[in-house]
């Protein structure tokens, strides 16, 4: 494996009394696209800005290419920061605001002219080099950022909330964009985002962070197939959660709860309270037939290709399940209220500590 | 049922009441102004602002002859000019210091730089003159121009000061502190976030505080006679003389050079304030 490009060792940050970060440890590989992904206030915005030297850790360190950052100031670390706001500079022209940081550098004004022109064309951007930032759009400025991090060739490229001021259509396009211009660029993207679907989208690995302390760090697929724990598995994706009572019994185990008794063959250590994590696309609905498990439909949220459908069970829990185009069809013509049989596909489901 | 219609921008000189009341506030503004201008040309010998007498530029020439009339105006620009840079230097130090430092007992000492907007001007110019003489600092008669001015213009930087600090720093407030970080970031050192970015943004705020700073000093009437000795008249200040024997026509006329000048001025400061503002 090679170096880790950034290595964040054991990092606290506290204000006050508050803890924003709580000891945490990752490293990040050269080359690939890294999420911080939690709800708001969970620390991954006070991180982002320990890499970029805006905060110091109140504990620990960050280390970018193998070098300690301990004390080294935000203008002397070879990263690059796109912020939430952009942050272009309005009384610059598009290519002053690119030619900025180079200049910041001491750099001759021929390779200034050539860097800039050169970032301009990766973000597709060149015939709007004269305009001002308040004669473009969002994306555009957006785009404009982009290349005035880009141009000073950093290690790593830091991204605050990179889609979060883009309009639903634009913020998909742009998912697509930001993947194809790191792998021409090649170097390292860590995004901080609170939207689960962008993290997945883009990242090759994700750090899911609750409450300044991170809960798992994996895949996108390991997260969203294998979550650690009841949040990560909450947070990613829809999911249903089912309190059981594990008790051993054999070889096998066997769990009460409104499932009734079942059988998981994943492998669970120790007996007690425990959660069952289903996700709605292993419950399979169909016409109530004789014995099984069955409830009660609600409502058929219609997605096009899909649908989220809400079903209750007996005893009042409700359940969500995912329903392909045909079952769809199937269930609307049943409509509400109608008796519903479930099938669940339990080698899917995760048993997780309460 | 008629129609409704949303009303169009000129729909309100329709309405008689709001035509009437456009009508009375626009004459009630300007009709001083409007009536000096006119009799700066009337042809009377004196008291000449009652009856019109004919056109003549005469009193121009007459008020450009005065050498009094012109001296109290010249110092009257200048003394505005040099505490209006002071002003807004001084003003926009206090502002950046105000919005970008934490310190003890900041709230107080924001309330102590806005004071003197609410002291009245009357005993802001007894206290001046108090603690001139107080100290002794007077400069003493005869010194070479502008110098002779100085006690005038710390009393204008006093006064003009606290309302140059209060336009910047609300102009500062507009400011997005993420450009700061961008700029560090790109690998600019304190100096050039200041000198590259901040200032940049400062800008409208710096004009329209150096425009109050300098309308405030030019028109100052009350600070200014008790600051001011009899070689060190100000334009104001020789008009309230002159006005006590008999207003004439001269008056006027100087006077619509000084409408003329603010206004110039004002026009070229509002073209250096077509800056957009980001987002």
């Amino acid at each position: 494996m090679p170096d880790p490009i950034i290595s964040i060792q054991g990092v606290s940050k506290y204000f006050g009394d508050f803890m924003a970060v709580e000891d945490i440890t990752i490293d990040i590989e050269p080359g690939e696209i890294f999420a911080l992904l939690g709800p708001s206030g969970c620390g991954k915005s006070t991180l982002l800005r320990m890499i970029a030297g805006f905060e110091d850790p109140s504990e620990g360190r960050v280390l970018i290419g193998g070098e300690d950052m301990t004390g080294v100031p935000a203008n002397k670390r070879p990263v690059n920061m796109v912020f939430q706001s952009y942050a272009v500079f309005p009384h610059m022209t598009v290519s002053q605001n690119v030619a900025y940081g180079l200049k910041m550098d001491g750099l001759p004004k021929a390779e200034i002219k050539e860097k800039v022109a050169e970032a301009l064309e990766q973000v597709h951007l060149s015939q709007f080099a004269a305009r001002l930032p308040d004669q473009l759009s969002g994306g555009q400025r957006q785009r404009v950022a982009l290349a005035r991090a880009l141009a000073k060739r950093p290690r790593v490229l830091l991204l605050d909330e990179p889609l979060s001021a883009l309009d639903a259509k634009l913020r998909d396009a742009m998912r697509l964009e930001l993947v194809k211009l790191q792998e021409s660029v090649g170097v390292s993207f860590v995004m901080v985002t609170h939207d689960q679907s962008e993290a997945l989208a883009m990242a090759d690995r994700v750090a899911v962070l609750k409450d300044g302390k991170l809960m798992q760090l994996a895949d996108p697929m390991t997260l969203y197939q294998k979550p650690a724990n009841r949040f990560v598995a909450d947070f990613i994706g829809r999911v249903n959660f089912f309190d059981v009572t594990q008790s051993t019994k054999g070889s096998a185990e066997i769990i009460a709860g409104p499932l009734g008794a079942l059988t998981l063959p994943a492998p669970v250590t120790g007996t007690g309270e425990h959660v069952l994590a289903l996700r709605p696309e292993y419950i399979r609905l169909s016409p109530a037939k004789e014995g099984g498990l069955t409830g009660t439909l609600g409502d058929v949220g219609f997605q096009g290709d899909s649908s989220i459908v809400e079903v209750t069970l007996e005893g009042g829990k409700q359940v969500q399940a995912l329903a392909g185009p045909e079952d769809t069809t199937m269930l609307l013509s049943l409509g509400t209220g109608a008796a519903v049989a479930l099938s669940i596909d339990l080698s899917q489901a995760r048993l997780l500590p309460a | 049922m008629a129609k409704r219609k949303k009303p169009a921008p000129f729909d309100y000189a329709r309405k008689w009441p709001l035509r009437l009341t456009f009508l009375l506030t626009t004459l009630f503004l300007y009709a001083p102004i409007v009536v000096l201008v006119i009799f700066s040309f009337n042809n009377s010998r004196r008291g000449g602002n009652v009856i019109w007498r004919g056109f003549t530029t005469d009193y121009y020439v007459k008020a450009w002859n005065n050498a009094g009339l012109v001296e109290a105006f010249v110092n009257s620009l200048a003394i505005a000019v040099i505490s209006t840079v002071f002003a807004v230097f001084l003003g926009a130090i206090t502002a950046v210091t105000l919005w970008r430092f934490r310190f003890p007992f900041k709230p107080a000492y924001e309330g102590l730089v806005a004071l003197p907007i609410v002291i009245p001007e009357i005993c802001l110019g007894v206290a001046i003159a108090v603690l001139f003489s107080t100290l002794g600092l007077y400069v003493p008669p005869g010194a070479p121009w502008p110098f002779n001015l100085t006690n005038i213009i710390i009393a204008h930087i006093t006064f003009s000061f606290p309302f140059a600090a209060m336009v910047i720093r609300t102009r500062l407030n507009t400011f997005n502190r993420e450009m700061e970080e961008a700029a560090k970031d790109l690998g600019a050192s304190e100096y050039r976030v200041f000198r590259d970015i901040l200032l940049p943004h400062m800008k409208p705020g710096l004009i329209a505080g150096a425009l109050l700073a300098f309308t405030l000093s030019l028109d100052d009437f009350v600070i200014t006679f008790f600051t001011s000795g009899p070689d060190t008249v100000t334009f104001p200040v020789k008009v309230y003389s002159m006005v006590r024997f008999s207003v004439t026509p001269e008056i006027n006329a100087a006077s619509t050079v000084l409408i003329l000048i603010t206004l110039v001025v004002t026009a070229i400061a509002m073209r250096f304030q077509t800056f957009e503002d980001p987002r």
